[in-house]
């Protein structure tokens, strides 16, 4: 795996939109810049809105991974100084 | 005839519908029809004022009814635990001198708006999105256009809402939904509604207003006399108008 | 501390608005304002404030619940006469578990004032306590269903320099729950954006709302900076 050991991990397969954004856009918040989170996410409708959300809140997404239908989806993020918190 | 004597049905008990029916309990309006098909949730505690701690997991239409009769006894509120359609708006417009929009999504919007023009009701349609919200006034016998004047065209095909549409600060709602009651009171007194054939639209971080006019569009689809003489009836909504609901959303 | 997952639940749509993220939202729960008046159109601000996770709330009234205070939001038929500032502080504890509201004084200086004036004397008085304490407020004037809310950032015009001297509003009817709903937004982007917001006056008339800066009248003290007592005095 590239880019920094430590990964914050998120399983938000368990939740239904918009929690899975909330949460998501909250364990983004608790990073410092240039840190990864890695977010899994059920297929569908959260497989499509997280990564779209995050990405126009300034985050980069760094993976976007299918790991069939049992497992879901891996969304990995990288944090981007001013993504989320910052007015647009 | 005094407001007492009236009757409100306001679609959608929360964010928008909570402080529109407060507002219209407060005036005395006679008799308050609260349509919603959800469960309270805790994601609803922070924004809708009918609704408390111990309203978690009620219907919310019976929930709002409840408070709305503890605090206002003179205005009988009364439940229609249904999703309004395009087979029951009309009957249910029927029973109302007004309507108030509090839904959340724009299938019912565009019904509503449909629906108050066959039913020959005023309509107060409003929408709230993080800090802005807007609010028009749709008037069966006046000069002002419909939903379908201002929005040409509906939501593009395919369009899922994005998670993060679903952000709503509280008090933008509340000032929203009140303001939207006011109205609703404003076209009960008989008076001319302030919001209409203008589209309000207001952000609370820089407190700017707008007023944008809305104007009938010749050969409207909603309101044109050719569209309202070939169907009488609203329709459903077209597929790619339908927007999906969220489990525990609303604005 | 972190948001517990019931708190990020219970202000899930709110954490998403953008400038109310997480740590906002502790912002939020920590903050303690001063709500100066607790009659019919205080209500719905009162409720918007609980809702939006304000922790600590204190009801400034000493009076009682009246008849025409039933146009609020709070007040059933059997609350007449009653304390208004117990009544309210009842009523508001069913809306949430993270805010504690309670009548004013209870120790300790609050980091906000919003005043709901019953007369332009009360507001100007309780503008320059909350100026002179170094704290930013919002005073509401209504009028009928509209009225007027002045936005006091600290260092902004005070209330003197931006209120109207038109004259005393109409006495409120109910469409002022949209009014009062507006003021605690505003008292909301202070609390979670100090420095984000310039003076303002923000007109409500027959539902319209029309915002202008505040301009400071030349030679108002409020243009001398201020120094506050010190957070652990009792105000």
């Amino acid at each position: 795996m590239t880019g920094s050991s430590a990964v914050a991990r998120l399983d938000v397969r368990a939740d239904a939109c918009p929690m899975t954004w909330v949460k998501t856009r909250v364990a983004l918040g608790r990073l410092a810049a240039g840190d990864r989170l890695e977010v899994l996410l059920s297929p569908g409708e959260a497989a499509e809105s997280v990564p779209r959300s995050a990405a126009e809140d300034g985050h980069r997404v760094v993976a976007l991974d299918d790991l069939g239908p049992r497992e879901g989806v891996r969304l990995v993020l990288e944090k981007r100084d001013g993504g989320g918190a910052a007015w647009p | 005839m005094s407001l007492s004597g009236k009757t409100a049905l306001v679609v959608g008990a929360g964010g928008l519908g909570g402080p529109a029916l407060l507002t219209l309990a407060a005036a005395g309006v006679g008799r308050l029809l609260v349509a919603d098909a959800d469960a309270v949730d805790t994601t609803n505690l922070a924004r809708q004022p009918l609704f408390g701690e111990a309203d978690v997991g009620a219907r919310k239409a019976a929930a709002a009814v409840a408070r709305l009769a503890a605090v206002f006894p003179a205005s009988a509120a009364q439940a229609r635990d249904v999703r309004v359609t395009a087979e029951n708006v009309l009957a249910l417009a029927a029973e109302a001198d007004v309507v108030v929009d509090g839904t959340d999504n724009f299938a019912a919007k565009f019904l509503l708006s449909d629906a108050s023009l066959r039913a020959r009701k005023p309509l107060v349609h409003g929408g709230v999105l993080r800090t802005t919200f807007q609010i028009l006034t749709i008037n069966p016998l006046g000069l002002g256009g419909c939903l379908r004047c201002l929005f040409e065209a509906p939501p593009p095909e395919g369009a899922v809402p994005a998670c993060a549409d679903a952000g709503v600060l509280g008090a933008a709602a509340a000032a929203a939904g009140a303001l939207m009651g006011a109205e609703a009171i404003r076209l009960l007194d008989g008076e001319r509604g302030a919001y209409e054939g203008r589209l309000l639209t207001y952000e609370t971080r820089s407190a700017r207003g707008r007023l944008v006019l809305v104007r009938k569009r010749p050969h409207c689809p909603g309101c044109s006399p050719e569209a309202l003489a070939a169907a009488p009836a609203p329709a459903a909504p077209a597929p790619h108008e339908v927007v999906a609901g969220r489990p525990g959303g609303g604005p | 501390m972190a948001l517990t997952e019931e708190q990020v639940a219970r202000f899930s749509r709110q954490l998403l608005v953008p400038g109310f993220g997480e740590a906002a939202q502790e912002r939020l729960l920590a903050a303690r304002v001063r709500v100066v008046g607790a009659d019919g159109p205080a209500t719905p601000a009162l409720v918007a404030l609980v809702q939006a996770g304000v922790g600590r709330i204190w009801v400034d009234d000493e009076g009682y619940v009246a008849p025409a205070d039933r146009q609020g939001w709070l007040y059933p038929p059997g609350a007449v006469g009653s304390s208004r500032a117990a009544r309210a502080s009842e009523a508001l504890s069913d809306f949430s578990r993270h805010s504690v509201v309670e009548a004013y004084p209870a120790g300790g200086v609050p980091d906000a004032a919003l005043i709901f004036a019953g007369s332009a004397a009360q507001g100007i008085a309780m503008g320059e306590v909350a100026r002179k304490g170094g704290i930013p407020h919002v005073v509401v004037e209504p009028d009928a269903e509209g009225g007027a809310i002045v936005s006091i950032p600290v260092g902004a015009p005070c209330f003197s320099c931006a209120r109207s001297v038109s004259g005393v509003g109409r006495p409120p009817v109910p469409g002022i729950a949209g009014l009062s709903a507006l003021a605690a937004a505003e008292l909301l982007h202070i609390l979670v954006q100090p420095a984000g917001m310039a003076g303002r006056r923000i007109d409500v008339v027959r539902g319209v709302p029309t915002t202008h800066p505040t301009v400071r009248l030349p030679g108002c003290a409020c243009g001398q900076p201020v120094v506050p007592p010190s957070r652990d005095e009792g105000a």
